[in-house]
């Protein structure tokens, strides 16, 4: 799963989003490394459409502009916990690789 | 003319090079975000942005479509690609090969000496680009879902192979099978992979009118 898919995944774990809600939200969890402009976004946003890993929550007009909302299917969320359930062990490998290296040299 | 409308002017002439459907279907939402990103007071797309909107709308008119629930017909529209790439490498092998042997080595693969080599130049050069286009169109077509696409698809196989069969046994143009041999074994695994039962499945579907869009919005 690429990076980018993985955020806007998880912006949508908690609830659902629109698109300038997701991009803002995919910059806050990154601490700003990821910027995601709106072409990638909505590129994004229509294959995992397409793939059933998020559907449209809602459609609001605000200030007479179409808001639509995104949320997760369950199938997105078994992706999304599958994906970050693999990472968490790359990254506890790594780490304990790590601490041993960094026990070694002490 | 006040300074967001003409932004957003610039904006949706920009998002001109998403496909129709998606426009139709996306426009005032992702105007909406463009036009929260943008600061105040900007009058024009920052140049990043418009490469952005141009390089995924160009993406969205050309990638495969089919969705990961239909590995089979999206395997077969890769090969489909890999068909066209291959058309344009021997292009390039040709025009390499020309440049480096002169007229004689083109004029032998083609086949007939008679021929005046700009003549056999343009008819292999429009020939390779027909093929090319019909490959990607095909792609398309069955990326899309289009039952007719996959008949279509074998009946240019079945023509391309016997083009194949009587080019190998008229001549001796080892060459020529060189060239052809890639493009058939691509088409024949692009076709089986057509022709698998989960395939007919996807087609049965877009066919139905229950596009996987839809069956999203069932589940929820």
């Amino acid at each position: 799963m690429q990076e980018a898919t993985f955020m806007i995944l998880t912006a949508l774990a908690e609830q659902s989003q629109h698109g300038y809600g997701i991009l803002t939200d995919v910059q806050q969890i990154s601490g700003g490394r990821v910027q995601l402009r709106p072409g990638t976004l909505y590129t994004a946003l229509d294959r995992l459409r397409e793939d059933g890993l998020i559907g449209v929550d809602r459609e609001e007009v605000v200030d007479g502009r179409l808001r639509r909302y995104y949320r997760l299917t369950p199938e997105g969320i078994k992706r999304l916990g599958v994906e970050a359930a693999r990472l968490q062990a790359h990254a506890t490998a790594a780490l304990t690789r790590l601490n041993l290296a960094g026990g070694m040299a002490s | 003319m006040t300074e967001q409308t003409e932004l957003e002017r610039r904006y949706r002439r920009l998002l001109a090079w998403y496909p129709w459907a998606f426009r139709e279907e996306h426009e005032q939402e992702i105007l909406a975000v463009l036009m929260a990103c943008a600061p105040k007071g900007q009058r024009r797309p920052a140049l990043l942005e418009s490469a952005d909107l141009i390089r995924s709308g160009l993406w969205m008119r050309l990638r495969p479509r089919p969705p990961s629930s239909a590995p089979m017909v999206r395997a077969a529209v890769r090969l489909m690609y890999v068909g066209a790439a291959v058309c344009v490498a021997n292009l390039a092998i040709s025009i390499i090969s020309l440049a480096l042997n002169g007229p004689r080595g083109v004029t032998l693969r083609l086949g007939d000496r008679s021929q005046s080599l700009p003549v056999a130049i343009t008819v292999g050069l429009v020939g390779c680009l027909l093929v090319v286009a019909l490959w990607l169109w095909m792609a398309r077509t069955t990326s899309q879902g289009r039952s007719w696409a996959r008949i279509f698809s074998t009946v240019l196989f079945v023509l391309a192979s016997l083009e194949l069969i009587s080019v190998a046994s008229v001549s001796k143009m080892t060459l020529g099978l060189i060239f052809w041999a890639p493009t058939w074994v691509v088409s024949a695994a692009s076709i089986w992979l057509l022709w698998r039962p989960a395939s007919g499945a996807f087609f049965e579907m877009r066919r139905s009118g229950s596009a996987s869009k839809e069956i999203v919005a069932a589940q929820s």
